[in-house]
């Protein structure tokens, strides 16, 4: 075998044990988020149990739906048996399909929390470049109070105030996104600006677009993705109140009624899908990591 | 330097005034004068009253002794957890972070309220609430952190020294903990804030500071009435404190790393 | 944006002259359109301006009006009712609707596989009645045994089509045309309705309604008053007060509704409560002295900002039926608490109460989280109870565990909850009978603990059962004077019921009964 045939057989090697990882990861998620919903408490009282108009009938329908959710192993099985085909039951608060649900409010949520996380990396990445590069204390100081105002502010809160003037709320998620990623960016600028290679190659006179690229893009990639997924996550998780705050029908106001609701179906659903984009995320930070790139040289 | 003094004095005295609450505040935070609800600023209230005519300003003094402690030491927590685990870097833990950033830990916190006796001073519930928090919250930082360990294994620096002989712990201690200090520390900054506020969200499913007990972030829930705001400005009061406290918490750390 | 504004301005303009749409929100999405399976407030609210009835209740007369049937007669003692139906009636989609419409709508509610909660009010006990059709108009449904508001009932039954259609065609003024979840959904005027005006103008006036999906009640209000909603069908104090403050007449007070805030102590034989403490809660002078300290007109000034009336016992004011006007609310007197308690074996040393063994009187409170009005009354009480040495642990939460808790654990010491309730008395058998699961200090007790829950069993059997309405109304009497005498449930007070109405609506009569506001609705008119 040749060389560089090693080094395909061992990146392939690499990415079929990713993928079983991410299957294990998915599953062993889901499974905690359900056992988390099924033994907290109000899983099995009606959330109409407090109206008299729904009366015993109400609480016994809803005991005969919820009946096959009592066991939580065979019904986690039954339930993945079933998604595997794409039908993850039907939610308990919304009587609807839970794939319908989530098609329909997938494309919503998708929507600005792209846009959220690109904004509130490159916003982010932005004033830590004017907080680091510079070297100016005044303008440091100034980027820093501004990052602590918009930390300060509870996300829905600001998206609140968005919305109430009419203004786009990606930009509000962009925002709230923002300081809790340029803590990070900022230090992986800092090390990067003071790195003696970096120095070194300054002093050369290299352009500032090669040095971001080779000194601080490629180097710090397995930070940066490592930032992607917790931005993601952090958006996700800004998104629940933002979009259940907001009147914004997406996934995030979803997940705050099911999480009320103990609607067991559609938060399994989320959950496996959250983990997914999570366990995705950092797969593929770690196939990228020089490590990768590493053990094909030494293959070479 | 001056800002760094500055930022000092600001935080010893909210540091003060958090700890000597009970003597500095005019009134307690449970007091209420019934004649006198959603008073405005000055005269007998400073900050004016809320709707069941409590005094802000005694509220706010007291909710600051409850965040001012509770959330960084939270955070702390958090951060030192992932630290700890981070020793064990490899593929488990990072599936476990995974999931730890993915499962609905809100359910963690409706089953601790569940398991606790219902007569459990507010104080105790609200310390182990943010204590649970703390716990919950390993996984964000862990997963920073691990990146950066990662990184930190393929430089040039670690491999010399690996080559050198120099004993494992010699190189955690000695070369990478200054390089995952200011990782942990921006970590710790973001964490902290995000408490208070998810002490907040929390409130709203009862399983934050309740009722009468104040903290920041159910003094901040004022802020979504954005008419309430208009009425009365004194509603940002916690707001521009937070603010303060993270601005100062920032110029400090900031001529710390330039140092 | 601006641009957009305009241009939805305009549009809607333009289609005013043709088209009109009434619009309002809902805080949730409607989870069925079946009017058989009905639970949750907006699915409610969605069936009584859909379903087509029998009759109706008129809510601001409270006489029973023909709807469906053209006419219907109450036979054989009150044992059966005999309806007869409209000729040429038709579902919204244009199929007739007959007598066998209606008999198989209410054997689907009375047949046990569905669980309808719409037949549980055609039930009594395990009896069912029985259904015969004489007819294509005529239907007639007998009981085995007298039951009182025999027509009434139908108020709540929606004649429903054949077929499970997710958007099944309708009977009343509306049918539900579009629905996109956490939207909005949209209602158009049922073409068939067969309700005309003196004029002879087929009703309903207004031709399309548009409910959009809105949890967040400020951003309801800011809508409303920027003049996107019409309507806010239920708004709460504090909005209330803004929207009278900006638009001056637009808010409505219906004044005291039919619900109720109160709070009661466990009395169930739960182990979590130490002994001691159960002798506390079973003290009915105890329980005295709790409702004696309470503020309730601070809690109507503070919490209610003056939008609600104290409470005189466990039916409103505002219930002019049923209330019994021998009752009063009962007026603040520390004193008289601290009286009572002392008579009863407390002793108040240095601001703490202790028991006569020497503990501590202290319990917890619990409440739904995130409800504001009750968050603050809680805070109230605990206050007013410091004053007579008594230390209440308030305890927020979610509704599942709130529920868990008073309902299946039992685990809890006291709790404060309120409930939107119906005129008829019918309504509170779940929650005063004994043996009733919703019964709030012991659920499904085996048998009554006390004389008195004896007695109040009894008196809730004598209304059930009888037809007189003299017989019935003495029964209820009764029971409200028991209640109120032993207070196993501390009534706090009746909120009003507040509105919001943009004066380009008209022929608006708010009433306390559900649904308050749109009760009418086919007669409503857009300027």
């Amino acid at each position: 075998m040749t060389a560089s045939g090693r080094g395909v057989v061992a990146l392939a090697s690499k990415l079929a044990r990713s993928l079983a990882g991410l299957i294990v990861i998915v599953l062993l998620g889901g499974f905690a988020a359900a056992a988390l919903v099924r033994y907290s408490p109000g899983f099995d009282v009606d959330e109409n149990a407090w109206n008299t108009k729904g009366g015993s009938s109400a609480a016994e329908a809803s005991r005969v739906r919820r009946a096959q959710e009592n066991e939580l192993l065979p019904f986690y099985w039954r339930y993945l048996k079933a998604a595997v085909k794409g039908d993850f039951g039907e939610s308990e608060s919304y009587r609807v399909p839970v794939a319908e649900l989530l098609q329909d409010r997938a494309p919503v949520t998708g929507r600005l929390a792209a846009w959220g996380v690109a904004g509130g990396i490159l916003m982010a990445a932005l004033c830590g470049w004017l907080a680091v590069w510079p070297r100016v204390p005044v303008l440091e100081l100034v980027v820093s109070g501004w990052v602590a105002l918009l930390l300060a502010v509870p996300p829905a809160v600001l998206a609140l105030a968005f919305f109430f003037r009419e203004a786009p709320i990606q930009v509000a998620v962009a925002l709230a996104i923002l300081p809790r990623v340029f803590g990070t960016i900022r230090a992986i600028l800092r090390d990067a600006h003071e790195s003696p290679a970096l120095l070194a190659a300054r002093s050369r006179g290299l352009g500032t677009g090669v040095l971001a690229w080779r000194y601080v893009l490629v180097p710090m990639a397995p930070r940066i993705m490592a930032l992607a997924g917790v931005a993601a996550m952090v958006a996700f998780g800004a998104l629940v109140p933002i979009e259940a705050l907001c009147d914004v029908p997406g996934i995030g106001q979803l997940a705050w009624k099911a999480a009320l609701s103990r609607d067991l179906p559609l938060l399994s659903a989320l959950t496996l899908i959250v983990t997914f984009v999570v366990a995705s995320i950092q797969a593929a930070g770690e196939l990228m990591t020089p490590e990768t790139i590493h053990s094909k040289e030494v293959a070479e | 330097m001056i800002w760094r003094r500055m930022a000092l004095i600001f935080l010893v005295l909210v540091g003060l005034s958090a700890v000597l609450a009970p003597k500095v505040a005019p009134y307690s935070y449970s007091e209420q004068f019934r004649d006198s609800p959603n008073a405005p600023p000055g005269g007998k209230f400073l900050l004016g009253t809320d709707d069941m005519g409590r005094d802000r300003f005694s509220r706010l003094l007291y909710a600051t002794a409850v965040s001012v402690t509770l959330a960084p030491a939270a955070a702390a927590l958090s951060v030192l957890l992932a630290l700890v685990v981070c020793a064990f870097h490899g593929r488990v833990l990072s599936g476990l972070t995974t999931i730890g950033m993915s499962i609905p830990w809100m359910f963690l916190f409706i089953i601790l309220r569940a398991e606790l006796p219902l007569n459990t001073a507010p104080e105790v519930s609200v310390v182990l609430t943010f204590a649970l928090m703390g716990v919950a919250g390993w996984a964000g930082p862990a997963r920073v952190l691990s990146g950066s360990i990662r990184e930190m294994m393929e430089a040039g620096w670690m491999l010399h020294a690996r080559s050198a002989g120099i004993a494992r712990w010699r190189i955690a201690a000695v070369y990478a903990w200054p390089h995952l200090r200011s990782v942990a520390a921006a970590q710790f900054r973001a964490l902290a804030p995000a408490y208070v506020l998810a002490e907040a969200s929390l409130g709203l499913l009862g399983l934050g500071v309740a009722e009468p007990v104040p903290s920041w972030g159910n003094l901040l829930r004022d802020l979504q009435h954005p008419d309430m705001v208009r009425e009365n400005p004194a509603l940002l009061a916690p707001l521009v404190l937070l603010m303060l406290c993270l601005l100062a918490l920032e110029a400090f750390s900031v001529r710390e790393s330039v140092q | 944006m601006k641009a957009i504004a305009c241009l939805v301005l305009f549009a809607s303009l333009s289609g005013a002259a043709s088209q009109q749409e009434l619009r309002f929100a809902l805080h949730s999405d409607p989870k069925t359109f079946d009017p058989l399976h009905v639970e949750d407030a907006a699915s409610e609210a969605v069936r009584y301006v859909t379903a087509g009835v029998l009759v109706r209740v008129n809510r601001a007369t409270d006489q029973v009006l023909p709807e469906l049937a053209e006419s219907w007669k109450i036979i054989e003692g009150g044992r059966a009712v005999a309806f007869h139906l409209r000729a040429g009636l038709k579902f919204s989609d244009g199929t007739p609707l007959t007598s066998a419409d209606v008999a198989r709508t209410v054997e689907r509610a009375l047949d046990p596989k569905e669980n309808s909660p719409a037949g549980d009010s055609l039930r009594t006990g395990q009896a069912v009645p029985e259904v015969k059709v004489a007819g294509p108009l005529d239907i007639t449904i007998r009981y085995a045994a007298p039951k009182p508001g025999i027509d009434r009932l139908f108020d709540g039954i929606g004649i429903g089509p054949t077929g499970n259609a997710k958007l099944p065609a309708t009977a009343g003024p509306y049918f539900v045309a579009e629905f996109h979840p956490g939207t909005f959904l949209l209602l158009k005027r049922n073409p068939n309705y067969w309700k005309h005006d003196p004029a002879g103008h087929q009703l309903p006036y207004i031709d399309a309604i548009r409910i959009d999906i809105q949890q967040n009640r400020d951003i309801e209000l800011t809508r409303f008053l920027r003049g996107e909603l019409h309507l806010i069908p239920k708004i709460d104090p504090d909005s209330f007060d803004r929207v009278a403050k900006e638009k001056p007449g637009w808010g409505k007070s219906a004044g005291a509704s039919l619900d109720s805030e109160f709070l009661w102590f466990n009395l169930a034989p739960a182990k979590s409560i130490p002994e001691w403490k159960k002798k506390w809660f079973q003290s009915t002078a105890f329980r005295h002295a709790v409702s004696q300290a309470i503020h309730r007109e601070d809690i109507v000034a503070l919490d209610y900002k003056g939008h609600a009336h104290p409470a005189a016992g466990p039916i409103s004011t505002a219930n002019k039926s049923w209330f019994n006007p021998e009752l009063k609310p009962l007026a603040a007197n520390p004193a008289r608490a601290a009286k009572l308690l002392a008579g009863d074996g407390f002793q108040l040393r240095d601001g703490v109460l202790r028991d006569r063994d020497g503990h501590v009187v202290e319990f917890s409170l619990i409440t739904n989280a995130g409800h504001r009005p009750r968050e603050k009354a809680a805070a109230l009480i605990q206050n007013d109870l410091k004053k007579v040495g008594i230390q209440v642990n308030i305890v927020t939460l979610d509704m599942g565990s709130l529920l868990e808790r008073i309902r299946k654990s039992l685990d809890y010491e006291a709790a404060l909850l309120g409930l939107n309730l119906e005129a008829d008395p019918m309504e509170l058998m779940n929650i005063w009978l004994s043996s009733g699961p919703e019964h709030s200090w012991w659920p499904s007790e085996k048998t009554p603990a006390t004389p008195w829950e004896a007695r109040i069993d009894a008196l809730m059997m004598e209304q059930a059962s009888s037809t007189s309405m003299a017989v019935r109304k003495k029964a209820v009497a009764e029971f409200q004077r028991i209640a109120v005498a032993e207070e196993p449930m501390i009534f706090l007070v009746n909120p009003d019921f507040l509105a919001a109405v943009s004066p380009v609506v008209k022929g608006l009569q708010l009433s306390v009964a559900p649904p308050q506001v749109l009760w009418n609705v086919e007669w409503l008119k857009l300027e």
